[in-house]
């Protein structure tokens, strides 16, 4: 199965650990320390309603680096998969705790994201 | 030559399963260079008019009975190429080529759907429509009633590994739920395997955990949750799919990651549908709004508020 873009073989069933997810997107994303990763939230009609940052050092930082880093989205600000942050959202909850907390809440709308890394 | 995958897409009527499908479809052809043939299973006719351009193509079924019977037909009268970018070369079979034909059914009132879908499958196979060229057939079906007719692809080997469009919708839950018990009873004769829930979204509160949990339950992943656009619209309006009218839009790359994912897929299950009450319980859990329980049950809008 799929998580966070990453392919978990359908040996390890349809519920994989956390951990393990964890583990594959944090060697993938490589050494994220000192990157500020930026999100926006947009309507439908592309109008910004929201803009986050996600803090260093938590899962959900590695995560969008990650994502960042394996988009094909040509654009500077690269569009999340909706897939992609509520899933985020679901282990950063679980394993970040109270510092996603917001970040999270917000993740979980219905608001289309991109993110940016500097 | 890669092995060819016989796929099926089902789903409730009016889940956007023809659209799901197709968009998918294409962005299988468009980026990947995939070579499919779709096979259409609903009496709608709607599941290959973005691919071709056209409002619908003549089914099996209405061909027939303007010839006499199918065995009055040809395969080329049946299958038509794709439009545009999805006919390369107009000769062979290359790469992001995709090949179309409708079963097509009776006229309302009389007769079976499904026996059109029947008729169609036994007709494309004794033509050898299934090319050894082809990496993917790609059945679309109607899953409200998962009758013999429309349970054909599932059956006797046909499609392998099906596609479950849904969404977080009461009524689309139940389909899914009601079309995994028909893989079930075809699991150990025929070998065909759930693949995977996709959410055509209907952005409604909490609909990416209800369509996760339902995935989780019944033994499957929810391969992609698949956002409502305006993109999509505007390129059904054109008889196009989205990665044909905007290929670099958002839309168009959801479907890209869902095609990638297709591609890639291999965890292909005997599913564990859940009984009615199981269900209701899992609606109740993941699908209510903060801080509401069973409680509601029957309780108006101005009662809650008070």
């Amino acid at each position: 199965m799929f998580i966070c873009g990453h392919h978990f073989p359908a040996s390890e069933g349809n519920d994989i650990e956390f951990e393990k997810v964890v583990e594959k997107v944090k060697q993938s994303a490589g050494d994220c320390s000192g990157k500020v990763v930026t999100l926006t939230g947009e309507t439908t009609k592309g109008d910004v309603v929201v803009t986050l940052e996600v803090p260093e050092g938590t899962f959900a930082h590695s995560a969008f680096v990650d994502f960042y880093n394996q988009s094909e989205d040509e654009r500077e600000a690269k569009m999340v998969y909706f897939t992609n942050k509520y899933q985020i959202s679901e282990i950063s909850k679980a394993v970040d705790g109270e510092i996603t907390e917001e970040l999270c809440k917000n993740l979980d709308d219905m608001y289309l994201y991109r993110v940016k890394v500097v | 030559m890669s092995e060819l995958r016989q796929i099926a897409f089902y789903g409730k009527g009016g889940i956007g399963k023809s659209t799901t499908s197709q968009n998918t479809l294409a962005a299988m052809c468009h980026y990947y260079g995939k070579k499919i043939l779709i096979v259409g299973c609903d009496p709608k006719a709607d599941s290959t008019r973005l691919i071709l351009h056209e409002k619908a193509q003549n089914t099996i079924m209405q061909l027939a009975s303007e010839a006499g019977s199918v065995e009055d037909l040809e395969l080329e009268d049946v299958c038509k190429p794709g439009a545009a970018e999805f006919n390369p070369d107009e000769n062979d079979i290359t790469d992001g080529y995709i090949m179309c034909t409708e079963s097509g059914g009776p006229e309302p009132g009389v007769g079976c759907a499904g026996r059109g879908v029947i008729t169609a499958i036994n007709f494309l196979e004794e033509e050898g429509a299934y090319d050894d060229d082809l990496d993917f057939v790609s059945y679309d079906v109607l899953g409200d009633v998962v009758c013999g007719g429309f349970a054909m692809p599932i059956r006797e080997g046909k499609a392998q590994e099906i596609y479950i469009v849904m969404s977080g919708e009461m009524m689309a839950m139940y389909a899914a739920n009601n079309i995994s018990k028909g893989i079930l009873k075809y699991a150990n004769t025929g070998g065909v395997r759930l693949a995977g829930l996709i959410c055509n979204a209907r952005m409604t509160d909490r609909e990416y955990d209800l369509a996760k949990q339902l995935a989780k339950a019944i033994g499957t992943q929810l391969i992609h949750f698949v956002p409502r656009s305006n993109h999509v619209q505007r390129a059904e309006l054109r008889r196009m799919t989205v990665v044909e009218f905007s290929p670099k839009s958002d839309q168009a790359l959801e479907y890209k990651e869902l095609a990638r994912k297709i591609i890639a897929n291999d965890l292909k299950v005997i599913p564990k549908p859940l009984e009615m009450d199981d269900l209701e319980a899992l609606l109740m859990e993941f699908g209510l709004e903060d801080g509401a329980d069973e409680a509601i049950v029957g309780q108006k809008e101005e009662d809650i508020a008070s």
